[in-house]
């Protein structure tokens, strides 16, 4: 066991390691940030200026090592933009996406889970096509398209919630659902395959012979065991909720990282994106490393042949 | 025994009175909370971007016109534009005076001016805010700066190495350079650069109560500036999505909305109690790069004549910002220094035909690459719309802002073979910047792109001239030879779309907008709100 957790770490080390490698080469590839710092009619000599300032002047492997040496004792470096120190920035919007993340979490359990039993049980029903079509439109429509009818319809035309911004309940409402519902999606979708696959299983055939009512057949034993790939996904989701809601969290004015990420590579600002970006895969290895582990724990199989 | 048997069914009527009661809930929480709508004696801006703190610092202006929003809420500078005043509105200063042979400048300052912290300001504090000054062309007033003299108690001089006649019109524009705005020495030196961009203190009108960097940013009337101010609370919200902000329009949740996309201009229009403030701004023309090279066709003056002809500026106009751009004038705005003002271009397809066809283009010819001002890529396709028709086939070349602007500054090896590129620039100040960034060869923007030797010779007697009336003779005969060369091929004057709420008192869009040289609604102190 040792063994497989110290190859897992290894591994997820290493992982970080390209991850850092390649988001500070893209982020060059995608131009001169001085373009960006400077006017647009600046002068070579005010270039110069800014170049210089943000040690910009410097080859890339010189400034890759002052990246890494500086991640490594958890400094992210200080963004152009906001002449803050980019770690300080990102755990300022933190539990804001963290908050946005849960709700949105939250809604696509709530919506992706029943509705999945209900298709499940259901099979070949009018219910389980109707399932069938919400899982479809909730992974086909996009984000930013749902996130402007939402404020139209319950901002602008039923005047109940506000359009944007962050400050009470009211204002996660309509980002939560948007961005739950594509999760809550492909949560349907695992629910009521898994769901299928248990209540086709031997156990549950034996159940429904003793005579134990339907309820007590899905809910006690079906459920239980269709849960555990549906809250393994439902974890990684949030990781990727509380990073990535790019799009939702511009839509929305939504204070939170997946906004400044976009600010970030908006404006250049390489300190910024690199260390959003690292912060995320940080995040996501490490998520991926405790499941790991756990697995490993649960079922000695997969220590076994990895 | 009878086992009750489980029917999902059975839980919709559950469901849907749970939903329900929610909406119910939704609905007297609607009446019981103002849901971000704006209160009394306040003024919600939403701005078009995110914000970087770096805006609030004049110490380090980076030179555009984005800053000089905030500069004009938090700081004040001893002239400034403001109004239809190009760079001498006399804000901190009482008066001002430079010396006939332009070799000093002296500023007295008001009495009594205070900044948010109750420090006084000084002309010590002028005279640190110019010395320590590192932002865009701090280097032009560094080389050109003998030394700053503390007269008195209130008044200030900058005497000069050698005549600078640009002096006023650098230092006085807020979307140009900052030295002239002032900051307190005393609170800069102790707290920092950085820690000052994320609390400044200015002596501006309104003072910061709340910054989230890149969120918000919540200021309050300063009771001790020099003129009244008028709205208690003035906050400016972030919010990149131009659709979100005119929903926030639409439900009062924001006074001012800034940057109404072309496609959302009609329908702000028609809300009731919403104005449309369609502010001129930037310029755009056409550039054909290399076009000196034997082999391109632009070289012949009949091409590029052609090109302009070709340009249907009214339609482009009305796609564009639903009319509201202007069709005629130069490719340099004319809220600068001795730009000159042109009447529209025609439009005459058949023309342009023919001087296709003198210049040994019957059937036409094709442009490698049309790259228009990135994010403007619609225009870029209706140009190459526009060309087709007299025979010039183009095709669209998009790329993101940051490597335009590289590729820009990277010159003609850049813009291989046959191109055009469609500008989009404001700049402040004087014709002067423009021409030396856009035109000259080696200029920031231009370098070796264009290079017409004869009119950069020109530019060099305009800039060793201290004759203002010669200065402007030679300004306006450059700009007429690039015209009249079709050099540059102006195409219409871009219109900054802004929308005001039914709580801003006014009776002309204008009076939320007044300051010409700007698409901001600055001054601020002076907007109203309906109780």
């Amino acid at each position: 066991m040792t063994q497989f957790i110290l190859r897992r770490l290894v591994y997820s080390i290493a992982t970080l390691f390209i991850l850092s490698g390649t988001i500070f080469l893209v982020v060059r590839l995608t131009g001169d940030p001085v373009a960006l710092l400077a006017e647009a009619s600046a002068r070579p000599e005010d270039l110069e200026r800014v170049r210089h300032l943000w040690g910009l002047d410097r080859s890339w492997p010189a400034q890759y090592v002052t990246f890494m040496q500086n991640a490594l004792r958890g400094e992210l470096g200080k963004s152009f933009n906001y002449r803050m120190p980019v770690s300080e920035l990102y755990f300022q919007r933190l539990p804001n996406s963290l908050t946005l993340g849960l709700a949105a979490t939250l809604i696509s359990l709530l919506i992706g889970i029943p509705a999945g039993i209900i298709s499940a049980v259901k099979v070949n029903s009018a219910w389980d096509n109707v399932a069938k079509g919400v899982a479809l439109l909730g992974l086909s429509i996009p984000g930013f398209w749902l996130g402007l009818v939402l404020i139209l319809v319950f901002s602008v035309w039923l005047r109940w919630l506000p359009t944007s911004g962050a400050g009470g309940w009211r204002h996660i409402v309509m980002p939560a659902l948007a961005l739950g519902w594509y999760f809550a999606a492909s949560m349907l979708r695992l629910t009521r395959s898994s769901m299928l696959e248990v209540l086709g299983s031997e156990y549950i055939k034996l159940a429904r012979l003793k005579g134990l009512p339907d309820f007590v057949v899905i809910a006690m034993h079906a459920f239980k065991n269709a849960l555990i790939p549906v809250f393994t996904l439902a974890g990684v989701n949030m990781v990727v909720m509380v990073n990535a809601a790019v799009i939702i969290e511009v839509i929305f004015a939504w204070p939170g990282i997946g906004r400044l990420l976009f600010e970030g590579i908006f404006q250049r600002d390489f300190p910024l994106v690199q260390g959003v970006v690292i912060m995320a895969g940080f995040m996501i290895v490490g998520i991926n490393l405790v499941v790991d582990i756990l697995y490993a724990f649960i079922d000695p199989r997969i220590r076994l042949t990895r | 025994m009878i086992r009750p048997r489980f029917e999902a069914h059975n839980l919709y009527p559950v469901l849907a009175i749970a939903a329900f009661l929610l909406m119910i809930a939704a609905a007297v929480a609607s009446f019981s909370l103002p849901a971000g709508a704006s209160a009394r004696g306040k003024l919600v801006l939403a701005w078009h971007a995110g914000f970087a703190s770096r805006w609030l610092d004049p110490q380090e202006h980076d030179g555009t016109a984005t800053p000089d929003n905030f500069f004009t809420a938090i700081h004040d500078a001893l002239i400034k534009n403001q109004g239809t005043e190009l760079y001498n509105h006399l804000a901190l200063a009482e008066h001002f005076q430079v010396a006939n042979d332009a070799k000093s400048a002296t500023f007295t300052l008001r009495k009594g001016l205070k900044f948010h912290n109750g420090d006084p300001v000084t002309p010590q504090d002028v005279k640190f805010s110019y010395e320590n000054y590192r932002g865009a062309k701090a280097d032009v007033f560094k080389k050109k700066t003998e030394r700053i003299e503390i007269v008195d108690d209130r008044t200030v001089r900058f005497v000069f190495k050698e005549p600078f006649l640009d002096f006023a019109i650098l230092f006085g524009t807020a979307n140009v350079a900052g030295p002239g705005w002032v900051v307190p020495e005393k609170y800069y030196k102790q707290v920092g650069a950085d820690a000052f961009k994320q609390k400044p203190i200015g002596a501006g009108p309104y003072k910061v109560v709340r910054h989230e960097p890149g969120v918000q940013l919540e200021m309050e009337a300063f009771d001790g500036y020099y003129r009244p101010v008028n709205v208690k609370q003035l906050v400016m919200v972030a919010v990149p999505e131009a659709a979100t902000r005119v929903a926030m329009a639409e439900r009062g949740e924001a006074d001012i909305v800034y940057n109404i996309p072309g496609e959302l201009i009609n329908k702000v229009g028609k809300l009731p109690g919403i104005t449309i403030a369609p502010v001129l701004s930037a310029t755009f023309f056409i550039e054909f790069p290399g076009f000196q090279d034997a082999k391109n066709p632009f070289r012949d003056k009949r091409v590029r004549e052609a090109v302009s002809l070709a340009v249907d500026r009214r339609a482009m106009n009305q796609a564009e910002t639903a009319g509201m751009g202007k069709t005629s004038g130069n490719w340099i705005n004319n809220d600068v220094l001795y730009a000159i003002e042109v009447p529209e271009y025609p439009r005459n397809v058949e023309k342009a035909k023919q001087l296709l066809r003198e210049a040994g283009y019957p059937n036409g010819f094709d442009v490698d690459w049309i790259t228009p001002l990135p994010t403007f890529y619609s225009r870029g396709e209706r140009l190459i719309a526009q060309l087709r028709e007299v025979g010039i086939r183009g095709r669209l070349q998009t790329m993101e802002r940051g490597i335009f602007l590289q590729r820009l500054q990277g010159g003609l090896k850049e813009f291989p073979g046959t191109q055009m590129i469609l500008h989009g620039a404001r700049i402040g100040g004087s014709w002067s910047f423009w021409y030396e960034a856009h035109f000259r060869c080696g200029g920031s923007l231009s370098r070796d792109r264009i290079c017409v030797k004869d009119l950069d010779g020109r530019f060099d007697q305009y800039e060793r001239s201290i004759n203002q009336t010669e200065r402007k003779k030679i300004a306006e005969e450059i700009q007429r030879a690039i015209l009249d060369n079709y050099y540059l091929v102006p195409v219409f004057r871009h219109a900054f779309v802004n929308s005001i709420g039914p709580r801003m008192v006014l009776s002309k869009w204008q009076d939320v907008f007044p300051t010409i040289t700007t698409g901001y609604a600055y001054p601020w102190e002076d907007l109203k709100v309906k109780d």
